[in-house]
């Protein structure tokens, strides 16, 4: 699958690209994680970059919008819980559905899914667009 | 107003933000955000989370330009919003 738009790039780039689109921004997005990514140096990979790569699986549902991104940031990560640290080899699919919406900012909860279907971790990230 | 819809909103805004305090200790009448003295300062994601909460809690829909000065101002505002939608 080739990548699909976002304005991230590696190594802050998670997401590969849309599976299934359900909705306006609902569905589901693919993201294989490499050896080399530099977030999987150390730590494994973080906590953090989970609940960041729900929150660009959602902006590609959004559309992909490099431009709308670059205008947006994760503003919020609520009840948001990992089952295991995905590993370097893992092909993770990520579903995600808009819990709420208000003004520019916009909520999105999201399950994190690996090869065989089990949950890799689940929570909500709201994303917000213009400035803080 | 009813002191119980009062409670439950209090209990609510505490509850859906994760806030740190006895809702009883919320004013009627401060301000839910902002800066202003005595008040919570909410903030605009704060607002998304209260909405999302007033929703399930009271089984109504709120659009945008309802959360303003008017509808979210304070726990009195809310109460009486919540009334009216639930009328």
């Amino acid at each position: 699958m080739a990548f699909q738009p976002l304005p991230h790039a590696f190594p802050f780039r998670f997401a590969d690209g849309v599976v299934e689109r359900t909705g306006p921004a609902e569905g589901r997005v693919r993201a294989s994680l490499t050896a080399n990514a530099e977030a999987m140096r150390d730590t494994g990979f973080p906590t953090a970059v989970l609940a960041e790569l729900v929150a660009q699986s959602a902006l590609l549902l959004q559309g992909g919008d490099a431009a709308l991104g670059r205008k947006g940031f994760l503003a919020g990560i609520s009840d948001f819980s990992v089952q295991r640290l995905p590993v370097a080899g893992d092909v993770l699919t990520i579903d995600v559905s808009i819990a709420g919406r208000l003004g520019d900012a916009v909520k999105f909860d999201g399950i994190v899914r690996d090869a065989e279907g089990r949950a890799v971790a689940r929570g909500s990230v709201t994303v917000k667009q213009g400035s803080a | 107003m009813s002191d119980d819809l009062k409670k439950r909103v209090k209990e609510l805004i505490v509850r859906q933000l994760k806030l740190e305090m006895d809702p009883a200790t919320i004013a009627d009448d401060a301000p839910l955000f902002g800066d202003a003295e005595g008040g919570l300062g909410l903030d605009s994601i704060d607002a998304l989370e209260l909405v999302l909460g007033v929703e399930k809690e009271f089984g109504i829909k709120v659009q945008d330009e309802e959360v303003g000065v008017t509808a979210f101002a304070s726990v009195n505002a809310l109460c009486q919003f919540v009334r009216q939608k639930a009328a």
